[in-house]
């Protein structure tokens, strides 16, 4: 039995403990909204947060988070300024990549809200979007600073 | 265009079946003696407006503008309207295209009238219900906003809807006029927006079934390879395997969750027949492209004497381009969930070809169409590649085996090397210039994979393989277009704007090397080539205007110009790039991009958001993507080896759109062919490099400079 905290429940499961906590997530856990993409932590869609941190849950094994807190796009508030942004953009376009983007930068303004536009696009890099809506995610981050009252 | 009899049809069936707000579950269409019922909107008792939408959300936005439309005739509140996707089934065709089929940049054009029509029925239907039950007339009732009112009384579309669909169905109605329009032309909210927000959208690889079966399949490493054998005895071991078996293209590990089915998958022992192409490497299949090109090929377009006028021109200009294979990269790789029974099969997938879809399984199962349900999940990408549906009939082979329900799943290196790429090509062009630097003869020819063969749809001349050059808009008295076959065991397919996404390069890089041999300012010579087409000739114009050509070098940068016209939709771009000479390292700082796609535009934003993802993807393509092959199979089988553009080498991108006159035109594709020519021009007339190759890779650029 592994225990792991995800958006603040308790979840036992008894799974091997190198199991990818991507595939956990989805498919033991249920939710969804994380996904996979390349599985080599190339790509970004997995994203979750460890605590703070934004991990790629592909190559994270079971046994790495055991105890600890993840949160998941389920996770982030729907009022959240990050999540206001994206919608008022029309940032999604497919929106396959869009929960792992979300969660990056919703730990990136947590971390450093005046995070200046070379910071986001330095951060933002790391994530893959097949539908091209790297400028509007850029705006839609901006936005989000200055929803959240950031000067930058 | 669907007839009189079959809309009529389809709305007074819809009470029949109550589609309730929320859920993903999809209730089909049910089949009956006399009628052949097609559900496509219904209102619900508590004021929802919900539409069955026959094409599939890929990202283009196609729920959303397709929404829009039944939602402005109706004259119903936005934020109330929900999409479902239609189930698979004949009721549900685009009769433009005789198939259920999101492609071609068509589903706007194509369901325009009909969308707008059955909006303004239903708004009919209801206030001649109320008129009938207030007895009050007509004239002195108004639909608004989602209620009928006049006369003291009112009430929501959805109370008086059950009432409504049992009268007949009213045979004229009016449209709007444009002016009237209170959704189309705006830039409304997306649909999909907020579950792709908040994570609950719904993606094929996403859908959960009770007690279902997780299975890979393991793939041949190179094409043309047949399965020799297998031992499953170590894989089956593997705790979690429930079972192992060959199916028609590999051998399928199930497993109880998707880890399981993948560590089995590592213990299998596989042996592949050897390929027919094992010596192709890069190298070999360069040559072999390059060689097709001295082979006659099928002529395609034939004007006046271009043989004859090149042999007796002064000024000659000849070009010789290799464009690689192309992997499509959709965020989702290839998913699938079929549940196959005795007598029944349900699947639920991301697919853009319902109709296709539909044919495979009922091949594979031997079951009647009708029993077979298909739903469309969102799409997470397709790009043309999840028109393919060969990943739906491996799942409906795992599952009927099995006897049970099974979620397929591709991993990214299955999904690159099951095929199906942007075909490879070569392409060689002469031109000839008279004195005055005017083109008088363009000689081309290009070999090239059959992609609509390889669909099924094989004809002398492939439709994608001339694309954009035998229907040039541009008038050269004396032109020859050929194509030339390539057979190799590669699977291809269609790609975002498909032979447009190669034949724009070889053609637009061409006119401006016919230019700077003739002296001649590209854009000067484009607008005096395109003298017989204003719609064109306004979109370079606009394009020249909007990023400052001609007023000279502009910040220090190069700029390069090109235009193209696909899939019903005139656009130009510009790009100003500059080039670090000491690593070959590209950088596009920005592109504006002008695009025509007629006199009405559903939702200018999401015209922008296309161009900007054509855009990105057209970028990325030219500048780091290549299926680098080795022993006749794919090398780059992740994004390490197959890397994509990111954000930070994302440049900015500025839209126009110019309404001219004439059909509508379409969006999904046509803002990707421009952008990879008018970076290469930018490079020659900046940096004097020309670029016969793609991707221009920092190591290609360097061999140039
Ligand atoms: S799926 Fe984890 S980074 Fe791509
Ligand atoms: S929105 Fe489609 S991959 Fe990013």
């Amino acid at each position: 039995m592994t225990e792991i905290y995800i958006n603040g429940k308790l979840y036992k499961v008894s799974l091997p403990e190198d199991t990818p906590l991507l595939w956990v997530i989805r498919e033991h856990i249920g939710l969804t909204g994380t996904k996979f993409g390349c599985g080599k932590g190339i790509c970004g869609a997995c994203t979750v947060l460890l605590e703070e941190e934004p991990i790629r849950s592909c190559i994270t094994p079971l046994k790495a988070v055991k105890g600890k807190r993840i949160t998941t796009i389920e996770g982030i508030p729907a009022n959240h300024p990050v999540k206001r942004a994206w919608v008022e953009l029309n940032v999604p376009q497919c929106g396959y990549c869009q929960p792992g983007q979300i969660v990056e930068a919703y730990a990136l303004l947590k971390k450093n809200p005046r995070a200046s536009r070379e910071e986001i696009v330095r951060t933002m890099s790391s994530h893959l979007c097949r539908c091209g809506t790297y400028p509007r995610i850029l705006r839609a981050i901006l936005r989000a600073q200055s929803m959240m009252g950031v000067k930058t | 265009m669907m007839d009189r009899r079959d809309f009529i049809k389809l709305t007074g069936l819809s009470l029949a079946l109550v589609l309730t707000e929320g859920g993903f579950k999809i209730i089909k269409a049910v089949q009956e003696e006399t009628i052949n019922p097609v559900l496509w909107a219904n209102i619900t008792k508590d004021n929802h407006l919900v539409l069955l939408i026959n094409k599939s959300e890929m990202g283009q936005g196609v729920w959303t503008g397709l929404a829009m439309l039944v939602a402005d005739e109706l004259d119903f509140p936005w934020e109330r309207v929900r999409v479902r996707s239609a189930p698979a089934g004949p009721q549900y065709i685009d009769r433009k295209l005789g198939m259920q089929l999101t492609g071609g940049s068509t589903s706007v054009r194509n369901m325009y009238d009909f969308l707008r029509q059955l909006g303004a029925t239903m708004r009919e239907m209801l206030i001649n219900y109320a008129s009938e039950e207030w007895k009050v007339p007509r004239e002195k009732l108004k639909a608004q906003g989602g209620y009928v009112f006049g006369n003291g009384k009112k009430a929501s579309y959805g109370e008086l809807w059950e009432g409504a669909v049992k009268l007949p169905i009213p045979h004229k109605v009016k449209l709007k006029d444009p002016s009237e329009f209170i959704y189309i032309g705006k830039n409304i909210p997306r649909i999909d927006a907020r579950e792709k927000v908040d994570g609950s959208a719904i993606f094929g690889i996403d859908v959960r079934l009770k007690d279902v079966v997780y299975a890979v399949v393991e793939r041949p490493p190179a094409f043309g390879c047949k399965l020799k054998g297998f031992d499953p005895s170590r894989a089956k071991q593997v705790e979690g395997v429930i079972d192992v078996f060959a199916i028609s293209t590999g051998v399928a590990v199930c497993g109880k969750d998707f880890y399981s089915a993948q560590k089995g998958r590592e213990s299998l022992k596989v042996e592949w027949t050897e390929s027919p192409i094992k010596d192709f490497n890069d190298q070999e299949l360069a040559r072999y492209y390059l060689n097709a090109l001295n082979r006659a090929g099928a002529v395609a377009r034939h004007d006046g004497n271009p043989e004859d006028v090149i042999s007796k021109a002064k000024v000659k200009v000849e070009s010789v381009y290799l464009l690689p294979y192309l992997y499509h990269a959709t965020m989702e790789p290839m998913s699938c969930v079929a549940d196959v029974r005795k007598d029944k099969c349900v699947v639920y997938a991301p697919i853009q070809s319902q109709t296709w879809a539909l044919k495979t399984v009922s091949r594979i199962t031997g079951l009647d169409e009708k029993d077979i349900e298909i739903h469309t999940t969102y799409l997470g990408g397709g790009f043309g590649r999840k028109a393919n549906v060969e990943f739906v009939r491996e799942a409906v082979e795992i599952s009927k085996k099995l006897g049970r329900p099974v979620k397929l799943i591709y991993t990214r290196e299955d999904d690159v090397k099951s095929g199906w790429y942007r075909p490879m090509n070569a392409t060689k062009f002469v031109g000839a210039l008279d004195e005055k630097g005017r083109v008088i003869a363009i000689h081309h020819k290009i070999a090239v994979p059959a992609v609509f063969e390889w669909a099924g749809m094989p004809s002398q001349i492939d439709r994608a393989a001339v694309e954009g050059i035998e229907n040039m808009p541009y008038s050269v008295p004396n032109l020859h277009v050929e194509f030339v076959k390539i057979d190799l065991p590669i699977p291809v397919w269609f790609w975002r704007s498909v032979g447009s996404s190669h034949n724009a390069f070889t053609l637009e890089t061409f006119i401006d090397r016919l230019a700077k041999a003739g002296g001649r300012d590209p854009v000067e010579l484009r607008l005096e080539l395109l003298s017989k087409n204003p719609r064109a000739r306004r979109v370079v114009e606009v394009c020249a205007e909007k990023s400052g050509w001609g007023r000279g070098s502009y910040r220090g940068r190069a700029m390069g110009l090109a235009y193209h016209f696909s899939f019903g939709s005139h656009v130009a771009q510009c790009a100003e790039v500059s080039l670090d000479k000491k690593t070959g390292k590209i950088r596009v700082h920005k592109v504006v991009c002008v695009i025509d796609l007629g006199p009405t535009v559903v939702h200018p934003d999401l015209v922008v958001s296309q161009m900007e993802s054509a855009i990105v993807m057209g970028l990325s393509a030219s500048l780091k993507e290549r299926v680098s092959f080795s022993k006749g199979g794919p090398q780059s089988l992740n994004f390490d080896t197959y890397p994509l553009l990111t954000m930070e080498e994302t440049p900015e991108v500025e839209v126009h759109i110019v309404k001219g006159q004439g059909p509508m035109g379409g969006v999904g594709e046509p803002g990707l062919p421009p952008i990879a020519p008018a970076v290469a021009n930018a490079l020659l007339w900046g940096y004097g490099i020309e670029v016969n190759q793609l991707p221009m890779t920092p190591d290609y650029i360097k061999t140039l400079i």
